[in-house]
């Protein structure tokens, strides 16, 4: 059998297999809407909550729990920290996942539009979900240390902060979010 | 044989008789407004198996001059089928002016390159030269819905049930029809009663799914939709982008610290 006569059937079986995954329902989120005050609150909430998750992944508190306490109980908090760490992780995550759905908002209510650009966020929208793929295999682990979550809760909220200024810039912040939302709605865009 | 022969006929007969009530229904429900090019299909291929029959009958099916007349009425219906798949590309993203002048681009140079490289892949026998060039067109087709498929779910953007139906119909047709042909230019004459028998029995399949989505009187899309002024894009896109490239720098810088850390 030649090479080329495989080549077919694993060509075939991967278009299939792309068919359905892109013909599958999206995943429900909980943000559900692109609506302007859910874009706003969200990232300084998440960026205020960063200290707290600071001082959570410290290594001092569980040294000190270790030498003074059990080393059970140690365990059992750096188990809980750990757990809201990645709680944390999904919601920067989220906000992202939030923010460059607005960039392919913009694109599609667009009249113009740049490949470069577009496979550009393509790429690294890819790259961006690997990374954090990665840092939540390691914090699961418990290998990731802290300047891996900072820094991407900081390229999180300042990407929602100068976002939110350049739409400022342009006059009507407000009155564009509800005509994607409602443009969206009117062509069948699903606002996630 | 007899039996093989009799289920040939049974389903070619189904299929044409699918074929009229299709096209009954497109002008009944007035969709062929809406589907020209889907509505010319059907017709091209219901008069193209009249036409095809009708040479066997007349010069037998065995003859050179049938086997010349089936593959030229069979390459008008694949002309048409690529027109119809234009069609629904446009009905998925053309109201969207600024993704859709990228997506046909890139649609186009997706069935250019695995046409080429179907054509390449071929076994070079005279014989195999007609199902080789069907071959390439229909993987053409196939991967040209799935990769629209894939821009639609990217850019969130829902299509109708109908659109979505017909390009599950031409996605799961040219699928079969790509391995038939793989499996024909392989087994040669021992497969080809069969490969005839399952490529009718696959669109009688696509055929009832068209008809199923095309019960009901489809709207047209209103034409002039409105879209963001042109500086949006401009000024936006470029920031977005930027920050998220220094994201992915932050994190790499990350990567050879924590390996030497752990």
């Amino acid at each position: 059998m030649s090479p080329f006569f495989y080549f077919f059937f694993g060509f075939v079986a991967v278009l299939l297999v792309l068919l359905i995954w892109s013909l599958r329902s999206p995943k429900k989120q909980a943000h559900s809407s692109l609506d302007a005050v859910g874009f706003q609150g969200s990232d300084r909430r998440h960026a205020t909550y960063l200290s707290q998750i600071h001082r959570a992944l410290a290594p001092a508190d569980l040294e000190f729990l270790a030498s003074r306490g059990s080393a059970k109980l140690a365990r059992r908090v750096r188990k809980q920290r750990r757990r809201i760490a990645l709680l944390y992780l999904s919601s920067v995550q989220e906000d992202f996942q939030k923010l460059l759905r607005l960039a392919r908002v913009i694109a599609v209510l667009s009249p113009e539009v740049g490949a470069a650009q577009e496979f550009e966020r393509l790429w690294l929208g890819v790259q961006f979900s690997s990374h954090c793929r990665m840092i939540r295999i390691r914090l699961f682990c418990g290998f990731a240390t802290l300047p891996q979550l900072s820094g991407l809760s900081q390229m999180a909220s300042g990407f929602a902060v100068r976002m939110e200024t350049a739409i400022a810039e342009l006059g009507e912040r407000a009155a564009l979010a509800t005509e994607l939302t409602s443009s969206l709605e009117s062509r069948g865009v699903r606002p996630r | 044989m007899v039996t093989t022969t009799f289920i040939q006929q049974a389903l070619w007969a189904l299929n044409s008789a699918g074929e009229v009530f299709l096209l009954t229904l497109l002008v009944v429900r007035k969709n062929y407004r809406s589907y020209p090019a889907f509505s010319f299909y059907v017709f091209v291929d219901l008069t193209m198996g009249a036409t095809a029959l009708l040479s066997y009958r007349i010069w037998g099916f065995d003859s050179a001059t049938a086997y010349r007349i089936a593959w030229g009425t069979h390459g008008m219906v694949l002309f048409a089928r690529a027109l119809a798949v234009a069609e629904v590309c446009r009905h998925v993203l053309s109201r969207y002016r600024g993704v859709w002048a990228l997506t046909w681009r890139i649609l186009l140079l997706c069935s250019a390159l695995v046409l080429s490289y179907s054509i390449l892949a071929a076994r070079h026998d005279w014989r195999l030269a007609l199902p080789s060039a069907d071959r390439g067109l229909e993987l053409s087709i196939a991967t040209v819905i799935v990769v629209l498929l894939l821009f639609a779910r990217y850019y969130d953007v829902k299509g109708e049930l109908v659109v979505r139906s017909l390009a599950i119909g031409f996605c799961l047709y040219s699928c079969f029809a790509v391995l038939n042909n793989t499996l024909l230019e392989r087994l040669l004459y021992d497969y080809s009663v069969f490969w005839n028998m399952l490529g009718m029995f696959t669109f009688l399949a696509s055929l009832s799914l068209w008809t199923w989505a095309l019960r009901k009187p489809q709207f047209q899309p209103e034409p002039g939709e409105i879209l963001l002024p042109r500086g949006v894009y401009q000024s936006l896109t470029p920031e977005i982008n930027l920050r998220l490239r220094l994201l992915n720098e932050q994190l790499s810088r990350f990567w050879p610290a924590e390996a030497k850390h752990s």
